[in-house]
């Protein structure tokens, strides 16, 4: 039993599961659902399909070199059974699924790192410009506590007597 | 005409239904349904039956061969069947002629077969390997991949042959 690679999402497909397809050059290609058998007949590239691992692992979405990844790789050789053997790699494999899922997540909020900073920036500025969309003008005179505070900008004052007198 | 734009839809002829469909339809594949579906696989993907087109994958001398009886099998014959034919094309120096009745082992089926895993296997293309009465290939060299379920099968001798075994 071997627990097989989606060509076009990368998930794992267990037994039981999925089509094969054999082309004529005998190139195998595994499908786990008929979702991405489809996709493949329609002639479309899971580097450019969003949802794909391909796709993610080519944009930098996901991890692409680890050293857990190490631990998966296609082995031809079949290894004789050896009962302590199993136990001891059945015990590693969860422990290595912890540690690649723990450095996954401090990918992901590597990734993340600028965006909590630049949404409250964002926030504000959306605040203080398009506050007339929450508040008629006119209610926010009339309570000074609604609107933000004022920056007070020092004019000298035979200015301000001229602004008045052109009124 | 319904039945015709449904299988359009229901393509890959999955189910059972997707024989009797065909059959419905009439032996003949209709050239309607394959301009609709000009994008998706052109293969059309149900039993191989009466009149079916396959390609001879052996250096038996045939190329083309129309399947004229599928033995075993109601609807007709899947990945790994023995089907009796007749040659339409034939190289001309070969051990068989043209307009001669022959059987024929499917090596290559275009309709998914369940392994016994669960899984499904489908080919590119509906090709044969030529027979004698007793199983024996007559050619002595087999081209492209071959299911191993020809194993379970017993034709043993085209598995030792063939190049690559899926």
């Amino acid at each position: 039993m071997r627990l097989e690679k989606c060509w076009f999402c990368s998930s794992t497909i267990y037994p039981g599961h999925g089509i094969q397809f054999v082309r004529n050059d005998a190139k195998i290609f595994r499908f786990c659902r008929s979702k991405c058998h489809k996709n493949f007949k329609m002639k479309r590239n899971p580097r450019k399909v969003k949802w794909t691992k391909a796709y993610r692992r080519l944009h930098g979405k996901d991890m692409t070199q680890d050293s857990t990844f190490e631990f998966e790789r296609k082995r031809n050789r079949p290894e004789r059974y050896d009962r302590n053997i199993t136990e001891n790699t059945l015990k590693a494999i969860k422990k290595i699924d912890k540690v690649r899922v723990d450095r996954e997540a401090r990918h992901h909020a590597k990734r993340m790192k600028g965006k909590k900073a630049k949404e409250q920036r964002e926030a504000a500025k959306e605040l203080e410009q398009s506050i007339h969309m929450v508040k008629a003008p006119v209610a926010l005179q009339q309570e000074p506590s609604l609107t933000l505070p004022k920056i007070k900008v020092k004019v000298s004052q035979q200015q301000a007597e001229e602004n008045r007198m052109e009124e | 005409m319904a039945a015709s734009f449904a299988s359009k839809w229901f393509l890959a002829g999955r189910s059972l239904l997707g024989g009797l469909r065909n059959n419905s339809l009439g032996l003949l594949r209709t050239s309607q349904e394959m301009t609709c579906s000009d994008f998706l696989s052109q293969q059309r993907r149900t039993f191989i039956q009466m009149r079916t087109n396959l390609k001879v994958v052996d250096n038996s001398g045939a190329k083309r061969v129309m399947c004229i009886q599928a033995l075993k099998g109601k609807k007709g014959a899947r990945l790994g069947d023995t089907i009796i034919a007749s040659v339409k094309e034939a190289q001309p120096g070969g051990k068989v002629k043209k307009g001669s009745v022959v059987y024929g082992v499917v090596v290559r089926a275009a309709m998914q077969r369940g392994c016994c895993d669960g899984s499904e296997v489908k080919f590119d293309d509906n090709a044969v390997v030529l027979v004698n009465k007793q199983g024996e290939p007559i050619g002595t060299r087999v081209f492209g991949p071959v299911p191993h379920e020809l194993r379970k099968k017993k034709h043993v001798k085209i598995l030792s042959l063939a190049e690559h075994i899926a």
